[in-house]
């Protein structure tokens, strides 16, 4: 796998005007991604993400600061099919047949139709040739975008939200496929809400809030940002609460009903001391990137 | 252009039934009624008959909704997306438009001519066929008007219902602009000041020289006059709308 940079955005900025003033989208952003990484962008509604893409595939520019694609501009690298996107929601003509939509776009790639068939078959969209857009699932509209994505056959491949709107099993399907298309040393950056895509099939995630990035690390190092496990158990009436926030290496207390969540540092110690006192139904969980990201993204509005 | 492109978003168009049926049919029947089937059809208006007033009369309108129909749907669906799906190919932004321009023509001039064939096989009649031919052409160049004023109400109201509001403008300016029944007095002065007028008129001039049915008579300046106002208005409420929706976003 070689090793040179597919992406590298410095000091990139962008605004918007709004009617009640200006709005920073995207503040001072600086990163580098290099050839062949996955890498996961994490974030909130409203974090910038969609925002950075966009100047990453040169739908918009920035008002400070760089961008390199492959070494050349976002547009250039566009023009020359050396980098494509499957976009969040719509951006498909509902009255078009899939094929017709994959035919379409591979005429303005100059691509032949033995290439739409090919990406048809590897996307498992042949079947739905001559279905109507409006007529497919969410799931399957994301995937015709992801088929439209790989047309050019593209080194850096840009996903935002692509498992948007897809139930579960539809959503395993979609990665499996991806993961096959990543395998040939493509660069792979995603958005995402669901934080167990980013740990199952991203090497390194970034996470973003308020236009810039609070964490950017080796997904498992990331996770581990939020320290400690938490205990979660049921106590008993006759148990006095107060006591909880005094216990060794406890650093937060939550209540869910009948339910205490302690977030600890020393989980062996306070469970057994809470199970010599009456807790039961406990259970005891390693940190998730869920937990780190609500940890890091609370921390940063505060 | 792309001809592959072009022709998948020619046959998207003819497909969409609803909208052809108001964009051919419609034209088509209105002449049936008030024209074709009429008694003074064959009498003589300047170099041609008052059929071929009525038959140009509806493909003028014909025209105009067809090009402020298309217009508007490019517009609509530049905004939900398909644009930047677009944006990320090799295709310029120009060449897109090229092809998009070619197929509103090619209906355009699909539904002028369903109006033309119904007309010369119902007693349209013309003194020599130059007529035919300035009037068809006239009739498709000046719908481009329309097509602004279609781009200009899409991208204002940014929703499928602004296709309804395109059309339901053009009708309403059809009967106000002198294209359906002929207006006098009062109404036709108003009438001189509204953009089908200005249209309808150019498209008469190769019948009538600037005659006007029922009084007077028009000098091409003041029918160009109109056109060129009504372009320079849709003009900037086109980008008008564009700029407030980009803001907006």
């Amino acid at each position: 796998m070689s090793t040179h940079t597919a992406v590298t955005l410095s000091g990139v900025t962008k605004t918007f005007r709004t009617d009640g003033g200006t709005l920073t989208a995207v503040d001072g952003v600086d990163l580098t991604v290099n050839a062949g990484e996955i890498v996961a962008f994490l974030g909130p509604n409203g974090a910038g993400k969609t925002t950075t893409i966009d100047m990453i595939l040169g739908l918009t520019a920035p008002v400070a600061g760089s961008i390199s694609v492959l070494g050349t501009t976002p547009r250039k690298a566009v023009q020359a099919g050396r980098v494509s996107a499957l976009l969040q929601t719509g951006g498909l003509l509902h009255d078009l047949t899939v094929k017709e939509t994959v035919t379409s776009i591979a005429s303005l790639y100059r691509l032949g139709t033995d290439r739409v068939h090919d990406v048809m078959e590897r996307t498992g969209l042949t079947r739905l040739a001559s279905r109507k857009v409006s007529k497919c699932s969410g799931g399957e509209q994301q995937r015709l975008k992801f088929a439209l994505a790989l047309l050019p056959d593209p080194d850096v491949l840009i996903l935002d939200e692509p498992t948007a709107g897809m139930d579960v099993s539809a959503r395993r399907e979609f990665w499996s496929t991806m993961q096959s298309e990543a395998q040939d040393g493509r660069t792979v950056i995603f958005a995402t809400h669901y934080l167990q895509e980013a740990e199952d099939f991203s090497e390194r995630t970034i996470l973003m809030n308020n236009g810039v990035i609070i964490a950017d690390g080796p997904t498992a190092q990331i996770r581990s940002i939020a320290a400690g496990r938490t205990v979660s158990v049921v106590l008993p009436p006759d148990f006095d609460a107060t006591t909880l926030d005094a216990l060794p290496g406890v650093t937060a207390v939550h209540r869910n009903g009948d339910r205490v969540v302690l977030t600890t540092t020393e989980s062996d110690n306070n469970a057994l001391h809470l199970l010599t006192h009456g807790a039961r139904d406990m259970e005891i969980t390693a940190p998730s990137l869920e937990s780190a990201f609500v940890q890091l993204t609370s921390k940063e509005s505060q | 252009m792309n001809t592959t492109f072009f022709r998948i978003d020619l046959m998207r168009q003819l497909r969409d039934y609803g909208n052809l049926i108001f964009v051919l049919i419609m034209p088509t029947t209105m002449y049936i009624i008030f024209g074709a089937t009429q008694s003074f059809g064959d009498d003589p208006a300047g170099n041609a008959n008052v059929s071929f007033y009525i038959m140009a009369s509806m493909a003028a309108y014909g025209g105009a909704l067809s090009a402020a129909s298309i217009a508007g749907t490019a517009a609509i669906e530049q905004m939900q997306g398909w644009g930047r799906q677009l944006g990320l190919t090799p295709a310029s932004g120009r060449r897109i438009v090229a092809t998009k321009v070619a197929v509103a023509l090619t209906i355009t001039a699909l539904a002028i001519t369903f109006v033309f064939v119904t007309g010369a096989l119902t007693g349209a009649r013309a003194d020599s066929p130059s007529v035919w031919v300035f009037t068809f052409l006239l009739i498709l160049g000046g719908s481009s008007i329309f097509a602004l004023l279609g781009y200009a109400i899409a991208v204002t109201f940014k929703s499928d219902s602004a296709t309804g509001i395109a059309s339901g403008a053009i009708v309403l300016l059809s009967f106000l602009g002198n294209v359906f029944t002929p207006l006098s007095g009062t109404m036709l002065t108003i009438a001189k000041f509204t953009p089908l007028y200005g249209y309808v008129s150019l498209a008469r001039w190769p019948q009538l020289e600037g005659v006007v049915l029922n009084e007077g008579s028009d000098e091409l300046w003041l029918i160009l006059a109109n056109i060129t106002v009504w372009i320079a208005l849709f003009a900037a409420l086109a980008v008008l709308g564009t700029r407030r929706g980009r803001q907006r976003r």
